[in-house]
C-alpha cells in the first residue's frame, strides 16, 4: 500500500516498480512475454512460478542485469535502460545464488557494498552494524563468510542487497535451503522493511512465506503473469474447494445439489465450504459407501490456486496433503 | 552518501586489497620463486653473459635478476584473471553490475592492485638480487623505473585482455602459463638476448618482454640512463595500449565466466 496519504502526492510519485509489456527471448525460447508488473512503496509483491517461469530473468531485467527486447521497465521513474545506474542507485538485488565473498569477514562482505554505494568511515561502519542487527549477524561480524551456516550465509548475502537503504528490494528465492529459523527472521524483516516504506519484489517457490509476509501475488507462468492480486483474492477467484471421493472401481452416480466431477476412480464434489457438507455427501453414497477408500476435504489456498493457475493439480493425485483434510477409509471388508 | 566514480573505484580497490592480504600467498611464491631460481641459475648466466662478450666481468645477476623478474612477472597475469574470474565463481560479478559501478569502473579498479602488486614484485627481486646475488646496476634507477613501470601495466593488461577473451578459467590459466614461458624465451628473459638462437630473432621483438629486457638491459649492463630507455618503454607504452583496446572491444559484462568452482 501506498505510504503517501495526499491524492497530489500519490499521483506525482511513480511507483517503486513500473514494468510495462517486458519482453525478453534467448534464441528460440520465449523467457518473459509482455509482462505487466506495478509494485509501491510499501508494498510486497510475492513473484510465484514453476522453475523456468520467468521469475529470475524479470528480476534480471528490474535489475538491469539483462537487456529487455521489448517493453520498459522503471524503477522510481528512473528507466532501468536509459538510466541504469539512477535506477540502480534506488534497487537493492539479492540474486537467486548465494553471492558472497567467502574469505572476507561478515563485516567486510557488509562494508565494501556500504563503501560501493558511496558509504565512508563511520557512516559506513554504522550502516553495517544498523543492517546486521535486525537479521541476526551482529555476533558473527568478524567471522569469515566461509565459516557460517548456509542460514547464516543468506542472511549475509541478503544484508548486503539491504546495506544502502534501496528503495525497492528485488529477493530472488531468499529462503532457498535455509532452515525455520533463518526463514522466519527474513520474512519478519522484510516485513519491517515494507512497513517502513520500501518496496519488496519476493520470489519463493514456499507459498506459506507469501501469506506470511501479507505480500500480494503475481503467478508468472511461460513468461507471462496470468494472475495478480491479494491472496484472499486470488482465493476467491481461483480458489478450489470440493469433497474428494476415491473408491474402489468405478465411483457411483451421486445426486447432490453441487457439481460433481470425475477423474478415474475419483469424484470431486466442488462446493465452497466442504467441511460443512461432508456428512451430507457421505450420506449420498448410499451402498457405494462399502467401496470408499478415502476422502478428503479439499480447502481452497493458495497452493492450490497456484497448481490450478498453472496447470497442476489441486491435490487429486496426493500432491496438496499440506491443505487437504484426509480421511483414510480401511475397507478391505 | 558520496556517488562518484573515484568513491566506487576506491571501494573496490580497497576491497581487492582485503582479498590479497587474507590470502597474499601467490603474491609472496611468485617473488620468492625468482631468487630461488637465481641461486641455481647464476654461474649459467655468469658464464653466458662472459662468453657472449656482454661484460667481461659480469657475476650473472644482471642476466638473472631482470630474467627471472621478467619471467614470473608474467606468471601475475594469472594472478589478474583469478581475481575477475572468482567473482563469476563466488556469484558476487552480477551483485557488482547490479550497483551503481560502471563496468569500465570495474574494470579500472581491477587494475590498480595487480599494477601494484607488480611493481612491489619487481622491486622486491631488483632489491633483493642486490642484497643477495650482487647485482651492480651501472646505469640510472630512474630508468630502471622507466622500464618497469610500463612493464608492469603490460603483464596487467595481458590479464585483463585474457579475462576479455577466455571463456573459462582453465583456458586463461593454460593461455596465460604458455604466454609466460614464449615470452620468457623469446623476449631474452631465460638467455641473454645476445645468445638467442638465430630463428628466434626476428620474432623477439613481437613480445614485450623482449623490449622489457632490453630496456633493463640497457641500464644494468651498459650504464644507460633514462633517454636510453625510451625506445623501449615507448614501446611497453604501445603493447599496453593495445592490449588495452583488446579489452574494451572484447570485454562484454555481461557475459558469464566459468570459474573452477
Amino acid at each position: 500500500m501506498p505510504t503517501e496519504s495526499g491524492p497530489v502526492r500519490a499521483r506525482s510519485r511513480p511507483p517503486a516498480l513500473s514494468v510495462r509489456g517486458a519482453g525478453k527471448s534467448y534464441g528460440g525460447t520465449t523467457a518473459l512475454d509482455h509482462v505487466d508488473l506495478e509494485i509501491a512503496e510499501g508494498t510486497i509483491v510475492g513473484l510465484l512460478g514453476h522453475n523456468g517461469a520467468g521469475k529470475t530473468t524479470l528480476m534480471s531485467l528490474i535489475a538491469g542485469l539483462v537487456r529487455p527486447d521489448a517493453g520498459e521497465i522503471e524503477v522510481l521513474g528512473h528507466s532501468v535502460t536509459r538510466h541504469p545506474r539512477r535506477a540502480r542507485r534506488e534497487l537493492g538485488l539479492a540474486p537467486q545464488e548465494l553471492g558472497i565473498y567467502p574469505p572476507l569477514t561478515v563485516r567486510q562482505n557488509l562494508q565494501f557494498f556500504a563503501e560501493l554505494a558511496g558509504l565512508r568511515g563511520k557512516e559506513a561502519r554504522r550502516r553495517t552494524e544498523e543492517v546486521a542487527e535486525p537479521l541476526a549477524l551482529t555476533g558473527l561480524m568478524d567471522r569469515p563468510a566461509s565459516r557460517l551456516s548456509g542460514g547464516q550465509q543468506r542472511r549475509v548475502h541478503t544484508a548486503m542487497a539491504l546495506i544502502h537503504r534501496p528503495r525497492l528490494v528485488l529477493l530472488d528465492e531468499p529462503t532457498a535451503g535455509v532452515d525455520v529459523e533463518t526463514r522466519a527472521r527474513l520474512v519478519a524483516h522484510v516485513r519491517e522493511l515494507a512497513a517502513q516504506g520500501t518496496a519488496v519484489c519476493y520470489s519463493t517457490h514456499y507459498l506459506p512465506e507469501i501469506e506470511d509476509l501479507a505480500a500480494d501475488v503475481a503467478v508468472l507462468h511461460g513468461g507471462r503473469v496470468i494472475a495478480r492480486g491479494s491472496v484472499d483474492d486470488l482465493v476467491r477467484r481461483h480458489g478450489d474447494s470440493a469433497v474428494e471421493l476415491v473408491f474402489s472401481g468405478a465411483p457411483p452416480e451421486l445426486d447432490l445439489p453441487w457439481p460433481v466431477t470425475r477423474q478415474g476412480d475419483t469424484l470431486l464434489v466442488r462446493v465452497e465450504q466442504p467441511h460443512l457438507v461432508t456428512a451430507q455427501v457421505l450420506a449420498a453414497l448410499g451402498d457405494a459407501a462399502a467401496r470408499l477408500s478415502a476422502l478428503r476435504v479439499v480447502r481452497p489456498s493458495l497452493d492450490n490456486v497456484f497448481l490450478r493457475l498453472t496447470g497442476g493439480q489441486h491435490g487429486g493425485n496426493g500432491e496438496d496433503h499440506a491443505n487437504t483434510d484426509r480421511i483414510e477409509a480401511e475397507q478391505h471388508a | 552518501m558520496r556517488d562518484g566514480a573515484l568513491t566506487r573505484i576506491t571501494a573496490l580497490v580497497r576491497q581487492d586489497v582485503r582479498l590479497l592480504l587474507r590470502d597474499p600467498a601467490p603474491l609472496v611464491v611468485r617473488t620468492v620463486m625468482p631468487l630461488l631460481i637465481m641461486g641455481f641459475m647464476q654461474p649459467l648466466f655468469r658464464a653466458a653473459l662472459r662468453a657472449g662478450g656482454e661484460a667481461a666481468d659480469a657475476n650473472g645477476a644482471e642476466q638473472g635478476v631482470p630474467g627471472m623478474a621478467v619471467m614470473f612477472l608474467f606468471f601475475l597475469v594469472n594472478v589478474v584473471g583469478f581475481a575477475m574470474f572468482r567473482e563469476h565463481g563466488w556469484n558476487t560479478w552480477d551483485r557488482l553490475r547490479a550497483s551503481t559501478a560502471r563496468p569500465v569502473e570495474l574494470l579500472a579498479a581491477r587494475v590498480v592492485v595487480p599494477l601494484a602488486a607488480a611493481v612491489l614484485q619487481l622491486a622486491v627481486i631488483f632489491g633483493a638480487g642486490g642484497a643477495l646475488f650482487d647485482l651492480r646496476v651501472t646505469g640510472s634507477l630512474l630508468a630502471l623505473v622507466v622500464v618497469a613501470l610500463p612493464l608492469a601495466l603490460c603483464v596487467v593488461m595481458v590479464g585483463m585482455a585474457l579475462v576479455a577473451l577466455c571463456r573459462t578459467i582453465s583456458q586463461l590459466s593454460v593461455i596465460a602459463n604458455i604466454l609466460a614461458l614464449v615470452f620468457a624465451g623469446l623476449g631474452g628473459a631465460l638467455t641473454p638476448q645476445s645468445a638467442m638462437p638465430d630463428w628466434a630473432e626476428p620474432f623477439a621483438p613481437a613480445v614485450p618482454s623482449y623490449w622489457a629486457m632490453r630496456g633493463f638491459n640497457e641500464v644494468v649492463l651498459r650504464g644507460g640512463g633514462v633517454a636510453d630507455v625510451l625506445l623501449p618503454a615507448g614501446v611497453l607504452c604501445a603493447f599496453t595500449a593495445g592490449l588495452t583496446a583488446v579489452t574494451l572491444v572484447f570485454f562484454r559484462a555481461d557475459h558469464r565466466k566459468l570459474s573452477w568452482s
